[in-house]
């Protein structure tokens, strides 16, 4: 029988639906005697989602400058040689 | 991908092409994020940010072979991944790996002998994301968190949460197993997990 710590150890698993038909049953069947776990799988998935809608993909926008400085360095030499490679 | 994004992104492409230095602007802005996370899996933080910076600038001439057979987002992190390997290779260096246990220990410590919840999770996390994002302290005290997961971990839940790429292309672009990023994410979130907990039980981060 599934344990409370066994469905902790694949409880991402069952968020993201990449478990197998079979233990998918068992989790649920779990999931609909033990309250302390569909706790766990409720906070574990409102994390998941609190990461989704953290921006933390935001760069510094220093660092973004920077790198537009160099692209724009970048564009404009290969701007000159197609210029002189037209003469 | 909705059929306007997809549109947005085709026009972004045509502007890149024709060397448009503000559709490179806009492009930096909405790709260097992930591109970061995908090279910090690899490299330290300045390395990380060298390698994307180089990637870029590599970008111009590569983008004109671009055919759109993966999305842009994808096609910029294989980019970067393939330059962080190449570094790593002439270095000599290995990734570290650590993909043992899938089991937090402090959250494994929760159980008793049987399995079952000696300290079981207290507090529902009621509120909506959106609504806790709001919480500034809260925010702050994830990215800490985020912060200081290993490079591993933090890049794997990154590209997969924040980025939304599938997991085939996370395996694809990090080079891990299945079974390694599932160990990976699983690892990440209960770090997660435990922090929102004690969060929102204390306060404090």
């Amino acid at each position: 029988m599934l344990m409370c710590k066994d469905l902790a150890a694949i409880a991402s698993d069952y968020i993201d639906g990449e478990l197998p038909v079979l233990q998918k049953m068992s989790v649920r069947m779990h999931l609909m005697m033990c309250r302390h776990c569909r706790t766990f799988i409720g906070n574990l998935r409102a994390s998941s989602n609190l990461l989704s809608a953290h921006s933390s993909g935001k760069a510094d926008e220093e660092f973004l400058r920077r790198i537009d400085e160099r692209v724009a360095e970048a564009l404009l030499s290969v701007r000159k040689n197609k210029d002189s490679d037209s003469e | 991908m909705t059929d306007s994004s997809r549109d947005n992104e085709a026009q972004l492409i045509q502007g890149m092409k024709a060397g448009d230095n503000e559709s490179f602007q806009e492009a930096v802005r909405a790709y260097t994020p992930g591109m970061l996370a995908v090279a910090r899996f690899y490299l330290d933080h300045s390395s990380a940010e060298e390698v994307v910076q180089d990637c870029w600038v590599k970008v111009i001439d590569a983008i004109r072979n671009f055919e759109g057979r993966s999305g842009l987002k994808t096609w910029l992190h294989r980019i970067v991944a393939n330059r962080c390997k190449n570094r790593l290779r002439s270095a000599n260096r290995e990734v570290p790996t650590d993909f043992s246990e899938s089991l937090e220990p402090e959250l494994a410590n929760r159980f008793n002998a049987k399995g079952r919840w000696d300290l079981p999770p207290k507090l529902q996390f009621h509120d909506s994301a959106d609504t806790l994002m709001e919480n500034g302290a809260l925010s702050d005290c994830l990215d800490k968190h985020l912060s200081a997961l290993p490079e591993t971990q933090r890049s794997a839940l990154m590209l997969y949460e924040a980025h939304q790429h599938k997991s085939d292309d996370v395996c694809n672009i990090l080079d891990v197993s299945a079974s390694n990023l599932r160990v990976l994410l699983h690892r990440a979130r209960q770090k997660i997990f435990l922090m929102v907990e004690t969060f929102q039980e204390t306060g404090e981060c």
